[in-house]
């Protein structure tokens, strides 16, 4: 390539990349910088007072804080509910739809419509499913005769969590379901064959070739998965949180981003729920990098 | 005897099949029906009748004539909400889309084929973001764009969403652009073109695959979103779908036969999208996931 031929080529890059790393400068890394010195003060919208600087203070709070520790556990035990329901159930269909059989298409294409319901839609949905007076949910084991009276399935605190990992599976599980289905599609036909001709039964051959075959599929759908639930906001907000109408934030489904939300949108307390932030984001980065990683490596590797 | 087999093959498949769409469907079924039923048959206890016995449009009208009911009866003040409601979730998804489309299929190229210094800084520097957590940003952005006077805006939100989904989709169609093959591109350099004529000749026609994938993706990603305009909305001049239907959740109170069918009005662009070019949007929404 010529020098001139360069140096057009190197307008062309600008021109391309500058803006876009401008805009993202401004209103991505800009914000992100100014809400970690936010994070260092005591700036409170509810009480007129000059903001003042006050070191980690807000960091010290909240990592003594009892609530803190609370919601952080409740979004910790949530990945760890969801995750093994949305594996179990995406392992199951993509065993499934890796079989040939007349109408798979069909199935493929309409078993992965909860993944395109809003989040806001999904809580909705649920919650009217299982409303205590009228939910389709007691309807229906009411005429199997499972219950002999109507439930109030979302009123209990203690399984409200439970009920949330259900509604986030429903919604998610199809992203693993396709991601270990094509893990499914790249195992060798002759790996079976050969299992099949030494004597291994249909389970030993998922549990010694399968399984062991696929570990690569769930590490990504895993990764992927803890960070969609580590942000879960909008399916709580509408099934449990009851917080929509600008009442109180239910404190039994609370987690992360709600209580970050809260803090900072009702409570005003900026410079806490700013700390907030920036200790949820130091809970994510290690999975976040690893994430990273993985994409630069497919993104632009070794040019 | 044949037969047999490939039916004692077959049965097991279809219950499992009938089984899992039972699992993904009927919570869809059920608001689907709940919109199209009257109030005496859907309040019914036990309710067992599955399909209301004369299907009714009524509520879809409502919503946008009276305004929704109430779930104690009487008619809400929400009739203007649902149309301003789809106007602003169309206006709003579909710019964001196209122009994150086009601004990341130039980005992408640049990162697929192009060397130059700073490539590695520059390419993380976008790609830092997508896994980090909004509430980092959102809070200084929240009183940055007040200042602005962009809160409650069409294009405040678009901008938004621009910038949210960019890392996203330049990095989608820079691996999208690297699966093409270079020869076309190189002879077309040769023969005197430039970059500049390269890239609506050349580069867009053949990664369109690849660019109705991130279109879609976008699409569906603002079209979904709740949180930025829950934080960035405040009346019905941008507030979309998904907060209006927040609304009739808590301040309204509204009846569940139209709630459900709000509900329906939000969901179905998305499946129609699901349903006609499941293709395209599922390779965007799990490339780099599968190979």
């Amino acid at each position: 390539m010529t020098r001139d031929g360069l140096h057009r080529d190197h307008i062309f890059v600008l021109t391309l990349l500058v803006p876009i790393i401008i805009f993202v400068a401004i209103l991505i890394y800009y914000p992100a910088i100014d809400t970690f010195t936010t994070s260092l003060t005591n700036r409170n919208l509810r009480i007129n007072r000059p903001t003042e600087f006050v070191q980690l203070e807000n960091y010290s709070y909240l990592l003594t804080n009892n609530e803190f520790w609370e919601v952080t556990g409740r979004s910790f035990l949530l990945v760890l509910i969801t995750l093994p329901l949305e594996m179990i159930i995406a392992l199951g269909g993509a065993l499934l739809l890796n079989e040939r059989f007349p109408g798979r298409g069909v199935v493929r294409t309409l078993v992965i419509l909860p993944w395109m319901v809003p989040p806001v839609v999904n809580g909705f949905l649920w919650g009217w499913l299982l409303n205590g007076e009228y939910g389709a949910f007691n309807g229906l084991l009411y005429q199997f005769g499972l219950i002999h009276e109507y439930q109030y399935w979302l009123q209990n605190p203690g399984t409200q969590i439970l009920w949330v990992a259900v509604v986030q599976t429903w919604t998610r599980f199809s992203f693993p379901m396709i991601v270990l289905l094509a893990g499914l599609q790249g195992i060798q036909d002759d790996l079976y064959e050969a299992a099949k001709v030494d004597g291994a039964n249909g389970l030993q051959r998922l549990w010694r070739i399968t399984l062991p075959l696929l570990l690569p599929s769930f590490a990504v759908a895993l990764v992927v998965e803890f960070i969609a639930v580590f942000q879960i906001f909008d399916v709580i907000w509408t099934l449990t949180a009851g917080g929509s109408a600008g009442g109180a934030i239910n404190p039994f489904t609370k987690t992360l981003m709600l209580f970050n939300y809260e803090l900072v949108f009702r409570d005003l307390r900026i410079g806490r729920g700013a700390a907030l932030s920036y200790l949820i984001l130091i809970m994510s980065l290690a999975v976040g990098l690893v994430f990273v990683r993985r994409l630069y490596n497919q993104g632009v590797q070794d040019t | 005897m044949k037969r047999d087999r490939r039916l004692r093959r077959l049965i097991p498949l279809y219950i499992a099949s009938a089984l899992l769409l039972f699992w993904a469907l009927a919570p869809i079924y059920w608001v689907a029906v709940s919109s199209i039923s009257n109030r005496i048959e859907l309040y019914a206890r036990p309710y067992k009748i599955w399909f209301p016995s004369e299907p009714t449009l009524e509520h879809y009208v409502t919503l946008f004539t009276t305004g929704a009911a109430y779930r104690d009866g009487g008619f809400s003040p929400t009739a203007g909400l649902i149309g301003a409601g789809l106007r602003n979730s169309i206006i709003i998804s579909v710019a964001s889309a196209a122009i994150v489309t086009v601004v990341s299929t130039g980005a992408g190229y640049v990162f697929a084929r192009l060397r130059f210094r700073f490539k590695q800084t520059a390419f993380y520097f976008l790609m830092l973001l997508m896994p980090l957590p909004v509430w980092v940003a959102l809070i200084a952005l929240f009183f940055l764009l007040t200042n602005l006077n962009l809160i409650d805006t069409l294009h405040g939100l678009i901008m938004l969403f621009v910038v949210f989904m960019l890392p996203l989709s330049v990095w989608l169609m820079s691996t999208f652009i690297r699966d093409i093959p270079e020869e076309i591109e190189d002879a077309a350099l040769v023969d005197g073109c430039t970059r500049w004529q390269l890239l609506p000749r050349i580069v867009f026609p053949l990664a369109r695959p690849g660019m109705i994938a991130v279109f879609l993706v976008a699409l569906l990603t603002s079209w979904n979103n709740f949180l930025l305009p829950l934080i960035f909305s405040r009346t019905s001049a941008s507030q979309p779908m998904t907060v209006v239907l927040t609304l009739f959740i808590g301040q309204y109170e509204v009846a569940w036969e139209d709630m459900s069918a709000a509900a329906v009005l939000t969901m179905l662009p998305p499946f129609l999208m699901a349903l006609f070019f499941q293709r395209y949007l599922v390779r965007g929404l799990t490339a780099g996931a599968v190979k």
